[in-house]
């Protein structure tokens, strides 16, 4: 409960002798953030906000919107950390709560996805410039076809393909079976090539 | 002969079972199919970088969520501190009093009367026109009552007010309440002794006030 009054004060300095908030790992910095240490909020937002951001915008295809539901994921998790058992890690949690802001907002409302990326990592050297433009149009007509997707499948899509989780860490996600997991990518690809294959025939 | 499920098939596709340890494959034109295709759909999936949000995204992100959190731990902060003080339960309370008060006083008079049964006959009497000598054996108007409303009554404009910014949920977390066990006992019960003490000190100097009837018992 004191762990709320805390958070936003600024950080004291270190003393002598005294774990910074960085050296913690997980459970130490849950245990932290319950604790009410200042700043320990902050760690937890550092480590994950790349993995948070980047799941979002699978979502919704967009960096406003990316940015407005990681905020939402992060306030959450900010509210429900008492409720935060350490039976699955941290980053699966943030994940599960991730999804579940994702598909209550797209759900809700069909975000506008961005045409082009910026994508500054892609080596473009040895890429000719007809074919940076065809791979990045066969990008947007992915990602316009995954939209597509049933939610649970469109989830665990994103989830193995986009955020590099294991089966098992999907269905601790998803709150399913391994098996299900693989069944709904299964499925998830077959439906992929059925939309994208009608998209190729009707262009 | 059994078709390759599903599991098995995206365990062959993403390289966790090695195809000779299906020889089903083989004979299976429809499975073999099937294994082509979702290898092809994971390459063209997989050549769909995920974007990298630039480090200012990223910071920009870290402090508004730093902002929204620190709003969240002053909107909490206010609600204990008001919670903390026993004297803010007395306008609650007495809003509460006013309005259960009001409820008993005028919803006797708003109920409708029981519909009783309309013999024919009076349908034709509402129907004709009362002459001028008749007026005395029409029936009194019924007192209109006086609007219920914020606007027309302060008391009800302070619980209006008091109901907006009251959260339930907060008020839950603060108080530790449990939902089954809701009751004023369990927020009595909830305050420190001295909170208690202030309580029973506030109750008492009102109870003393001119007016206010002493209950001997």
């Amino acid at each position: 409960m004191a762990a709320t009054l805390v958070w936003a004060l600024p950080m004291p300095a270190v003393k002598a002798g005294e774990v910074t908030l960085e050296q913690l790992d997980e459970q130490q910095l849950v245990a932290a953030c319950l604790a009410g240490r200042p700043g320990a909020f902050d760690v937890v937002v550092d480590r994950h906000r790349r993995s948070v951001y980047q799941l979002c915008y699978r979502f919704v295809g967009n960096h406003e919107d990316a940015s407005d539901l990681s905020q939402d994921v992060f306030l959450r998790a900010y509210r429900g950390l008492k409720s935060f058992r350490g039976g699955s890690s941290l980053s699966t949690w943030l994940y599960r709560i991730g999804v579940n802001v994702c598909l209550n907002r797209v759900a809700v409302k069909r975000p506008v996805t961005e045409a082009i990326d910026a994508r500054p990592h892609v080596d473009t050297q040895h890429e000719s410039q007809v074919d940076r433009v065809l791979r990045e149009e066969r990008g947007v007509q992915v990602r316009a076809a995954i939209a597509q997707l049933p939610p649970k499948q469109r989830a665990t899509l994103v989830l193995r393909m986009y955020q590099d989780l294991s089966h098992e860490e999907i269905a601790q996600v998803l709150g399913s079976s391994v098996g299900a997991v693989k069944a709904n990518f299964f499925h998830a690809l077959g439906n992929l090539k059925k939309i994208l294959g009608t998209e190729g025939d009707l262009a | 002969m059994a078709h390759l499920t599903p599991e098995r098939l995206i365990d062959i596709a993403e390289g966790v079972v090695a195809e000779k340890d299906a020889p089903h494959l083989a004979s299976c034109a429809q499975c073999a199919q099937q294994l082509t295709d979702l290898r092809a759909m994971l390459a063209e999936i997989g050549a769909d970088d995920v974007p990298e949000p630039s480090p200012l995204a990223l910071n920009q992100l870290s402090a508004r969520v730093r902002d929204a959190v620190a709003e969240e731990s002053v909107r909490r902060r206010s609600w204990r501190e008001r919670l903390s003080q026993p004297w803010i339960l007395v306008p609650s309370f007495a809003g509460a009093l006013a309005v259960a008060l009001l409820a008993v006083l005028l919803l006797p008079r708003q109920a409708p009367a029981p519909a009783a049964p309309v013999p024919s006959t009076s349908i034709v009497q509402t129907t004709t026109m009362p002459v001028a000598g008749d007026r005395a054996s029409l029936p009194a108007p019924e007192p209109s009552l006086p609007p219920l409303g914020v606007a027309s009554d302060p008391q009800l404009g302070l619980v209006a007010d008091v109901g907006t910014t009251l959260d339930w949920d907060e008020m839950r977390d603060e108080i530790a309440l449990d939902v089954p066990g809701t009751s004023s006992d369990a927020v009595v019960g909830a305050l420190t002794a001295d909170e208690q003490r202030e309580l029973q000190r506030l109750l008492a100097d009102e109870m003393a006030q001119p007016g206010v009837p002493e209950n001997r018992s």
